[in-house]
């Protein structure tokens, strides 16, 4: 919203104020304006929860006071439009810097260090690893590029300028416990930051395709999702020192994430088991237009992870059961099923789905919801609701439909899509609502 | 048997004494614990370029503002927020003109047309909400 604010008032000189619920009010007028806008937007805050209210609550928070100025709200909006600007709101150009990080701490004991890690939150909270100049320096000699080579600038949560170099990947990787030869896949997984955040429990999710899977140890096989390998655990780890270290995460300053997740400790970093693959079945990152030589790392990013439970049997059909539980996702329109070797190939034998499209097609054509589970998620009515509303189809048939109405929440079947990963002990499979970003090339990090 | 047991006892309490770092006659300073040097994980974020607020108004009577909804969270909050804001205008201010605005997209995406529409209708000020 503050870009919103300051679109109106930069281009056309209309003096504008937002309002905004109290659990993100101070983002907007914190780092908000320090690291992304530069545009002090005077706020006033109403109390959270805003949304879900009877109008009788949103009445009493018109009477009641802004809680950023404790004066009447209507009077702190008036007040927002009227009282002359301050010094500081009227100051522009570039402010003076935050004093550079230097390159190496103080000396101190190793107690003390890992007391300062914690203290500013470099750190997930599981014992790191220190990052020494030898240990850093054995690390980079897991790539081929510079240590002072600018990997990225726009780092910051909502494009903020963080600039970071491949030195600072490789003390990620040194505290995440990685070895040199996983370098460039935590290098390649640091050009896609920022990675999705939300005040609610958004997740992300790793997939590893290609040679540099089988040439790191990486599981994708049996166990493959749980802490079974330590290419995969140390991965997944350095994602969640990145997020925090280099884009600068913290809850309640850059981030308000109600919950959390958990999935966030290891961010589901796994490898496709491209090997089990049956017939006709390609890999993810050949899907998406890469080729089977390239080895590449996706972040995907959702909210829900719904588990078999048991194996698939011959009264009901994978797909069947996929469809049922795929009810439980919110129906934004994309989902991700992770599914065991066993699964894919009987989905391909005795199902006859000739490769992932055909199941994404038959999902796509047989998940049926009610109109008002639909439209009943808010993620679905703040971010589809007001395309149906300007009359995007199929939404705005969508929307006028009676409660009851069936609908098929996914009308791009290229948006359902599989990974086959798994051992082959079970014939398991997840439903997820996770869908992918913009793969990033693993090669280039060598 | 008796002298035996006696030093086998200073013995050990010799070697309690020495592995708890103290020295058999007496107290001594601990061992300094190694101190290291590491580097920094820490990247140095940039701050934005300041830009300054538009001048505020003097009054806002015989003003016109435009209230906006940004069309976040669903269906209905901001809606009905945006109007009760309006209704006290009319009923605390009635010389202030309000115009209710609906965002086009979601609250994700921008609406540069809905800012020129209100410039070009001389819009003296805006109240834009609501997120959370």
């Amino acid at each position: 919203m503050s870009r919103e604010a300051g679109s109106i008032e930069q281009q056309y000189g209309i003096p504008t104020v937002a309002v905004a619920g109290e659990n993100v009010v101070p983002f907007g007028i914190g780092a908000n304006v320090s690291y992304n806008t530069g545009m002090p937007i005077r706020y006033a805050a109403v109390p959270f929860p805003f949304s879900g209210q009877k109008l009788e609550v949103l009445r009493r928070y018109i009477e009641g006071n802004d809680l950023v100025s404790g004066k009447p709200l209507m009077q702190a909006l008036v007040d927002g439009l009227t009282k002359p600007l301050t010094a500081d709101e009227r100051s522009s150009g570039t402010p003076s810097q935050a004093k550079a990080e230097p390159r190496l701490l103080p000396a101190d004991t190793e107690d003390n260090l890992h007391r300062l890690f914690q203290a500013n939150h470099w750190t997930d909270f599981n014992p790191i690893i220190l990052p020494t100049e030898e240990r850093v320096a054995a690390m980079l000699r897991g790539t081929s590029h510079q240590p002072d080579e600018i990997v990225k600038t726009a780092a910051g949560t909502l494009g903020a300028n963080r600039p970071f170099t491949v030195e600072k990947v490789a003390i990620i990787a040194v505290m995440a416990g990685a070895r040199p030869e996983h370098l460039p896949v935590i290098l390649a997984l640091a050009t896609l930051v920022p990675y999705q955040d939300s005040t609610t429990s958004i997740a992300n999710m790793v997939v590893v395709n290609g040679p540099i899977r089988n040439e790191i140890g990486m599981n994708s096989g049996l166990g493959a999702l749980g802490p079974n390998a330590e290419a995969n655990a140390v991965i997944g780890r350095a994602m969640t020192l990145i997020h925090k270290v280099i884009q600068g995460y913290q809850e309640g300053v850059t981030g308000f994430a109600s919950l959390s997740n958990p999935l966030r400790y290891n961010n589901l970093t796994m490898a496709e088991n491209e090997e089990a693959l049956p017939p006709g079945w390609v890999p993810f990152h050949v899907q998406v237009g890469f080729k089977p030589e390239d080895s590449v790392v996706t972040v995907f990013s959702g909210w829900n992870f719904v588990n078999s439970a048991g194996w698939v049997e011959q009264h009901y059909a994978p797909q069947q059961l996929m469809r049922d539980y795929m009810r439980a996702l919110p129906g934004h329109g994309s989902a991700t099923i992770l599914l065991d070797p066993s699964v894919a190939e009987l989905l391909r034998n005795a199902q006859g789905f000739a490769n992932k499209a055909a199941l994404g097609e038959w999902l796509a054509r047989n998940v049926e919801v009610t109109a008002a589970t639909f439209w009943g998620n808010s993620i679905v009515s703040s971010m589809i609701g007001p395309l149906a509303d300007q009359g995007l189809e199929p939404y705005a048939t969508w929307r006028k439909e009676s409660p009851e109405t069936l609908i098929q929440p996914y009308p791009n079947a290229g948006n359902i899509r599989a990974v086959v990963v798994g051992g082959n002990s079970a014939s398991v499979w997840f439903v997820t609502d996770f869908r992918p970003g913009r793969g990033a090339s693993i090669d280039a990090w060598r | 048997m008796m002298r035996r047991r006696l030093v086998s006892l200073g013995l050990l309490a010799a070697a309690l004494l020495s592995g708890a770092g103290l020295s058999s006659g007496g107290a001594a300073a601990a061992a300094e614990p190694a101190r290291i040097t590491v580097l920094n994980p820490a990247v140095t974020a940039q701050f934005a370029d300041r830009v300054p607020l538009a001048p505020r108004l003097d009054t806002l009577d015989g003003k016109t503002l435009y209230l906006v909804d940004t069309n976040w969270g669903g269906f209905g909050n901001n809606d009905l927020l945006l109007k009760e804001m309006q209704a006290w205008f009319a009923t605390n201010l009635p010389r202030v003109t309000t115009v209710l605005k609906v965002k086009q997209g979601n609250f994700v995406t921008d609406d540069p047309a809905l800012w020129r529409e209100i410039a070009e209708a001389r819009a003296d000020g805006v109240i834009i909400g609501v997120a959370g």
